[in-house]
């Protein structure tokens, strides 16, 4: 009697704590999410909210440090730049209202605004500017986008270990005055720096909290919003910034970002009302396509595969344009992956504009095409270069991921198909497939490229000799002068034509192929207007409105 | 009983170790590296990054200043989020996990007993029918498929529930249930037929015998011995929720630990794969231990310890 006693009383203690403890965590949820999800669109009606998910806890709130989406898409509304990408997708003045450019294209002098405000009520100063982008060069701080500072001089050298911070061609003439020299004339500079990892930090307010980013009562941002609140993992909410030069354009009153990891969840969630946006889940692709709300944008990047061109049989120039002519491009896009996506014949995005006005790959046009005959000849012709009476084992390597799969899937079928070649997939998880790209054990191997900045270069310079973005051992002299020549160029027309000229190099040995261009499927709500997403760059909410 | 709960923390203190080796040995042993990333960092800044967090020892220094980490219970930053140590992550996420876990598995144990008492006392009929049905269904329906069914049924179809997150009571319901109804399935199924055997038994006979109530015989003698081999697969059950939160928390946002025992494996994380797995291991080492004691308690025929014959 006495043991069941016990018993009950142990269950009875557990039941009394639960309760204890669901109504602890309940009054400490986040206010705002108090208005429960079910009457979510019924605050006051004056009160603009947008429901946007995160997908998951940002990285960082440090600009040098936060160096993906996850981190940046949120801190782009929170911070601001000298420039931000307007709705043209151009850099426009935004901290800087007005800025020089020496003749010969390596000397900027930025104009900072006088009504340009921390949200703390200090002023924005140049030396903010300095600080953090010297910051960001500097090794110790160990930012993964310190490789966009290589435009500015003595950046390098700085971030290798190698230089000093005062070497790095910084200055602040004033208060209000900032001065760069770059490493060469750079027209797309102006685009470089709209990228979060250049916003300025509060260097007052940084030197007294060095993790003053982490926590939304310390958080001091100069952008259209504020972060009024951050529970981690779990939502955050930002205002608008009164206290911004612009804040009159800013329609919004408030941002609520959630944490919702699962695509499904995420569309159940929009189809209940608690998200104003959703990305589409794979499985229901077909369906959603076709209605009203989907939005389909530009994202600068390719999806490719890569040859190793030290392991047999890809040593082979013929045997490489054998395999990637045996690929459409199109049946996959169509067929396959089903998002709307463009095919791809060369690896530069659609959506760079040059000195005249023409688009990047309008004009160089599709230098690789799907032919299965020519591919067949081709096959024969390096097989015989090479003696093979029979081609060596081919293996596909891809990361883990539904979708990739099935695109390799694909790729041996049409192999197969066109060429009559067997080969094995292999996948494995992205850590250990990234290692061993790097480390050349693929034969051939899947992989992405999306841009940093706007401008071909970036994608470009991806395949010169040694570097780590190239992986596919291959090393051409003619490819290295023409991308090095286009860096040093100052006259745009010129540097385009180097450029038209190193893709055309790069497909006529074909260490890659590609299979499309990258853009971006999501549902939104009709009465959401006024969010500007970028080919290359970060969600603006400067704009947004919602009715 | 003291003598055997030294001799029981002896053993959960050198299991633990086994595991932390092991984990250790495992985590290092996997290709790859915290900071792998497609643009590869420069010498100077990897070097650094890698003394930051004793990356440049050798490993066995690399062990002991795990061994010293788990003994202090200080893991230290993580590596993928620098602002916030392991402790941070799991003073976040534990108390949720744990409400998520605790509710769900009341839940299950009460009416997993409750339903297989009715199906015993009603045995072969039509309600004992219906309820090994729903036990059978609770078994074999996954609970993440059950959980996006209920969130679909519940959330968009009749909007009575909210679809995801956890702020408040609300929204506890939908995931609980997803997680409750397969170990409620195993329940009641074990009670309903240890329920049917006890009900023959002689003692039970005398009570009926002697005029009592039938609940009475039901919950003061009956029941006593039918929960044996509950409070026995009590401890599978833990783990069963423990891990089943990992994919429930993610399909309803529940902002709790499972994540960061997931992902840390992606990121190579290193502090923060050891202090989850530390921290799970020692949790459901403890509750099993719990479970043994509440089972000598309730049944006085169990000796857990042998008295030393004179």
């Amino acid at each position: 009697m006495k043991k069941w006693l016990f018993f009950l009383f142990a269950v009875l203690a557990v039941i009394v704590l639960t309760a204890c403890t669901a109504n602890e965590s309940a009054g400490e949820g986040d206010p705002s999410e108090s208005n429960d999800s079910d009457d979510a669109q019924t605050e006051e009606p004056s009160e603009k909210v947008l429901y946007l998910n995160n997908g998951v806890e940002p990285t960082s709130f440090d600009p040098p440090i936060g160096f993906d989406s996850n981190s940046w898409q949120a801190l782009n509304n929170l911070m601001e730049g000298l420039t931000r990408l307007g709705k043209d997708d151009q850099p426009q003045p935004a901290t800087a209202e007005d800025w020089d450019i020496s003749d010969d294209g390596k000397e900027y002098t930025f104009y900072i605004r006088d009504d340009a405000k921390w949200s703390n009520g200090d002023d924005v100063t140049a030396d903010d500017f300095v600080y953090a982008w010297k910051r960001m060069l500097d090794p110790e701080t160990g930012s993964p986008a310190a490789f966009l500072g290589y435009f500015i001089e003595g950046g390098e050298a700085f971030n290798s270990g190698e230089g000093s911070a005062d070497d790095v061609a910084v200055v602040a003439e004033d208060d209000k005055t900032f001065k760069v020299t770059l490493t060469a004339p750079t027209g797309y500079f102006l685009n470089v720096i709209a990228n979060p990892a250049f916003f300025p930090i509060n260097q007052a307010v940084a030197e007294e909290n060095p993790e003053w980013f982490a926590e939304a009562d310390t958080f001091v941002g100069n952008g259209p919003f504020i972060l009024e609140s951050w529970k981690h993992d779990t939502s955050m909410v930002m205002a608008k910034n009164d206290q911004y030069w612009d804040a009159e354009t800013v329609k919004l009153d408030k941002v609520n970002w959630a944490m919702v990891n699962d695509s499904n969840t995420e569309y159940q969630m929009y189809q209940s009302g608690d998200l104003d946006t959703s990305g589409v889940p794979s499985d229901m692709a077909e369906e959603l396509m076709s209605g009203d709300d989907v939005i389909i944008e530009d994202q600068a990047g390719t999806y490719f595969y890569r040859f190793n061109v030290t392991k047999e049989p890809f040593q082979n120039t013929k045997i490489r344009k054998a395999f990637a002519m045996a690929v459409d491009q199109q049946q996959i896009v169509e067929y396959v992956t089903k998002n709307g996506e463009k095919p791809a014949y060369g690896f530069v995005a659609p959506g760079f504009t040059g000195p005249s006005g023409n688009d990047f790959r309008e004009t160089n046009g599709n230098l690789v095409e799907f032919d299965p005959e020519k591919a067949k000849t081709l096959l024969e012709e390096g097989m015989a270069e090479e003696g093979y009476d029979e081609l060596p084992p081919v293996t596909l390597s891809y990361n883990t991921s539904d979708s990739h799969k099935a695109i390799a899937e694909t790729l041996q079928q049409m192999l197969k198909q066109n060429i009559g070649v067997d080969v094995e997939l292999a996948n494995a998880e992205w850590n250990v497939f990234l290692q061993d790209q790097k480390d050349l054990k693929h034969q051939l191997s899947r992989s992405s490229f999306l841009h940093d900045y706007a401008d071909p270069i970036n994608a470009l310079e991806s395949f010169i000799t040694d570097s780590s973005m190239n992986r596919t051992g291959w090393s051409n002299a003619e490819f290295d002068g023409l991308i090095a020549k286009a860096k040093a160029e100052a006259n745009e027309e010129k540097r385009w034509e180097y450029m038209y000229e190193a893709e055309k190099v790069l497909f006529d040995e074909m260490p890659i192929f590609p299979i499309y261009f990258y853009n971006q499927v999501l549902l939104q709500k009709e009465n959401v207007t006024g969010i500007v997403r970028h080919p290359v760059g970060y969600m603006e909410l400067k704009w947004a409105d919602k009715n | 009983m003291l003598r055997y709960i030294l001799k029981r923390f002896t053993i959960m203190a050198v299991t633990l170790f086994i595991i932390v080796t092991l984990t250790f040995i495992l985590m290092h042993s996997i290709p790859g590296s915290p900071f792998n990333q497609e643009r590869g960092t420069n010498e100077a800044v990897q070097a650094n990054l890698e003394e930051f967090y004793n990356l440049d020892e050798p490993l066995y220094v690399q062990y002991f200043i795990y061994l010293k980490a788990v003994a202090t219970f200080d893991f230290g930053p993580s590596i993928k989020q620098p602002t916030a140590t392991v402790n941070d992550l799991l003073g976040r996420g534990f108390p949720v996990s744990l409400e998520l876990g605790l509710v769900s598995i009341i839940i299950a144990v009460i009416s997993g007993i409750l339903l297989g008492i009715i199906a015993a006392l009603r045995h072969n009929e039509i309600i004992d029918y219906i309820a090994m049905t729903i036990a059978v269904l609770g078994i074999s329906i996954p609970n993440f498929i059950l959980a996006t069914q209920l969130i679909q049924t519940f959330a968009v179809n009749l909007k009575i529930l909210p679809a995801a997150t956890w702020s408040s009571p609300m929204h506890m319901i939908l995931p609980t249930i997803a997680l409750a109804t397969g170990p409620m399935a195993i329940i009641a199924r074990l009670t309903r037929s240890t329920m049917l055997e006890v009900l023959t038994q002689d003692y039970i006979k005398m009570a009926r015998a002697k005029g009592l109530s039938p609940a009475k015989i039901v919950f003061k003698h009956a029941l006593r011995n039918a929960l044996m081999p509950v409070v026995t697969i009590l401890g599978t059950l833990l783990a069963g929720i423990l891990t089943g939160t990992f994919v429930l928390e993610q399909i309803f946002a529940i902002p709790g630990m499972g994540k960061y025992f997931v992902e840390s494996i992606n990121t190579r994380d290193y502090p923060v794969i050891m202090g989850t797995t530390v921290f799970y291991s020692a949790f459901l080492i403890f509750m099993l231990f719990l479970v043994d004691i509440v089972y000598g308690l309730l049944d006085p025929r169990i000796k857990l310890h042998q008295k030393e014959v004179k």
